[in-house]
């Protein structure tokens, strides 16, 4: 009867599936980036807008680039962004959520105004205004921006979840046989909301890598690598849909579409495993 | 009425902090940047030859930012132009202030976003509602469900890409970009209302198609948990026609979570669809915001985000005042 979390997660059919398609298209393009030779990628190494061929299995751009190479720089990139604005903002919301929650009082009070003025600020223009002034950003850089609004939705979900938590009978019983604070934290609190910081932080990925697609789309994405965002925008700068270069834009498109249909998989399967009740709705 | 007056206090309170955080943000920010402040416009300013009035405008600006006083002078002195509404000139297009840029783009945003917005949200809504009571099981459920999963998960932007590629590409229906041909004398007659719809076409495509997934989705859990209501039942038991109790007894029960729904869209759409119009070259707020980016017209990129969270959170806060009028289910005490 006793299944872990792992163990029911793995007996979703939403959460394999996306897990599967995910898993697939990162590990694609970490083996690809890692055995096409870099200078593929560099202007004028194959003739311009070459349709896919036995060569270049996805053709080549305007300038000759060979889109293959590019699309895994691409996906690696992008999916490093997705990741370290999501673990960021993850662990960033939770210690401010677990803190709001768990002390409650004045802490609490001023903690709960920055999240509500977070949540309700638009990221998106925010990120406008500091990408723009920095010019010339990296992978990283664009990560740590894009997480500088990724925790106030886990600061909010994890202050409740404490909130509830606090008033259940096994935290009054671990305080009645005497454990100290810290331990009813790390051995009675965390726990439990490592299944909500989990889902989080499936969502914090996907919006990361939606905001990073986003801002590169306006043009203020790193100019030096290349990530999904940058593929589109130079895409678009070459009128590659106008072209009829469909390998450009639409290997592109097609391979952003499936990380967010895979990442949404994972939600949704975090969601069912979570809050059963979710199953019937939909 | 006590709780309420507390609770209009309590989100007064955020609705300021959060306009005052976002004045200081947008103020600070060009600040951390390495260099003069300034900088960023006296290159630009040099990139054209230093001529269109340059002098003046650097005067304009040492005086709207009082760069000789100390920084907190400097943040009182913002706060008391922008009180003014005075955000300053754009560089890209001097001699026009960004108010004036702001005020000639926004029609454009909020005609596209609201006629969009609400065609999506009337479509998504009646289908929902019928394909709900069809129940879990019924063929248009199985077919539509997945449907508005997929566009529901999908961001505008892409859709818009494959759209072009459609019917501009392969099919050649609609123009290529723009909110009307160039040259076309813009003033308000039928030829060039119709040719602000026929560029307009494509973009509220997008938009539309896109929010049709999340209202769809929406108004069909809505109509399909309503199912086993005792008014439902009683109606059934007293035996209406079944379309009867869908429109008069379950459709409107389901509706009012929709048209709050509906409030909050519209009153976020200042915000705009920004990387959409960059796609479409679309004349609004996104596609002044995308040039001032390529052209550093930092002037106009501070202007206009400030605008818009301005906007956004002050609609935010009417939404917060009426909801509790509206949905008596809503309590007053929050977290």
């Amino acid at each position: 009867m006793k299944r872990g979390f792992v163990g029911i997660l793995m007996g979703n059919r939403k959460f394999i599936i996306g897990f599967i398609i995910f898993i697939v298209i990162l590990m694609g393009g970490i083996i690809a980036h890692q055995t096409i030779p870099f200078r593929y990628s560099r202007t004028g190494a194959f003739p311009p807008g070459l349709p896919p061929g036995v060569k270049n299995i996805l053709g080549t751009d305007s300038l000759g680039r060979g889109i293959d190479v590019q699309l895994a720089e691409a996906v690696v990139n992008s999916v490093q962004i997705g990741l370290i604005a999501a673990l960021i903002g993850t662990l960033v919301g939770a210690v401010i959520g677990f803190t709001s929650g768990y002390y409650g009082g004045i802490i609490d009070a001023i903690l709960r105004v920055l999240m509500d003025v977070f949540l309700s600020i638009p990221s998106l223009l925010f990120l406008i205004l500091i990408a723009s002034l920095m010019r010339g950003v990296t992978v990283r850089g664009m990560a740590l921006i894009i997480a500088l609004f990724a925790w106030a939705p886990p600061a909010r979900q994890i202050r409740a979840q404490v909130l509830s938590l606090k008033e259940r009978a096994f935290v009054d019983m671990a305080k009645l046989s005497g454990m100290s604070e810290m331990e009813i934290i790390t051995s009675e609190l965390v726990p439990h909301m490592f299944q909500w910081m989990s889902a989080n932080f499936v969502n914090a990925t996907l919006a990361a890598i939606l905001a990073e697609s986003g801002l590169s789309i306006l043009g203020l994405g790193p100019q030096n690598e290349m990530t999904l965002g940058m593929m589109i925008y130079w895409a678009l700068s070459y009128a590659a849909v106008f072209r009829g270069m469909w390998w450009w834009w639409g290997s592109t498109v097609f391979t952003l579409t499936s990380i967010f249909i895979s990442l949404y998989l994972l939600h949704l399967g975090f969601d069912e495993v979570i809050n059963p009740r979710i199953r019937s709705k939909i | 009425m006590w709780l309420y007056l507390r609770y209009v206090f309590g989100r007064f309170a955020i609705f300021i902090i959060t306009i005052f955080i976002a004045i200081t943000i947008v103020f600070i920010v060009p600040r951390f940047v390495p260099g003069d402040p300034l900088f960023a416009v006296t290159s630009k300013l040099a990139e054209m030859g230093g001529s269109r009035g340059s002098p003046e405008l650097v005067e304009e600006y040492r005086k709207l930012f009082g760069l000789d006083q100390p920084v907190l002078t400097q943040y009182l002195y913002y706060l008391k132009e922008l009180s003014k509404g005075n955000l300053g000139y754009s560089i890209a297009n001097f001699p026009a202030t960004v108010t004036e840029l702001l005020m000639r783009s926004l029609p454009w945003t909020i005609g596209l976003l609201s006629v969009a917005t609400v065609i999506s949200w009337l479509i998504g809504t009646f289908i929902g509602a019928i394909s709900g009571w069809g129940g879990k099981e019924s063929k248009i459920s199985k077919v539509l469900v997945p449907l508005a999963l997929g566009l529901y998960t999908i961001p505008y932007y892409i859709l818009a890409i494959i759209l072009i590629f459609l019917f501009v590409y392969v099919w050649g229906i609609f123009p290529i970009s723009g909110g009307y041909t160039p040259g076309f004398p813009i003033k308000f007659s039928l030829p060039f209302v119709l040719d602000v719809i026929k560029h307009s076409i494509l973009p509220a495509l997008s938009i539309i198609l896109i929010s049709l997934g999340w209202w769809f989705l929406s108004m069909r859990s809505m109509i399909v948990l309503l199912q086993g209501e005792d008014y439902i039942l009683l109606a059934q038991a007293k035996g209406l026609s079944d379309r009867r109790i869908l429109w008069r007894y379950a459709f409107r029960n389901a509706l009012l979570p929709q048209v709050s729904g509906l409030a909050i869209s519209l009153a976020h759409i200042v915000g705009g669809a920004i990387i959409l119009e960059k796609i479409f070259a679309y004349p609004g707020v996104g596609w002044l915001l995308y040039n001032s980016i390529t052209e550093l017209d930092f002037p106009t990129i501070q202007g206009g985000v400030l605008v818009v969270i301005i906007a956004l959170t002050a609609a935010n806060f009417i939404l917060d005042l009426i909801y509790p009028l509206i949905d008596p289910r809503i309590k007053y005490k929050r977290g």
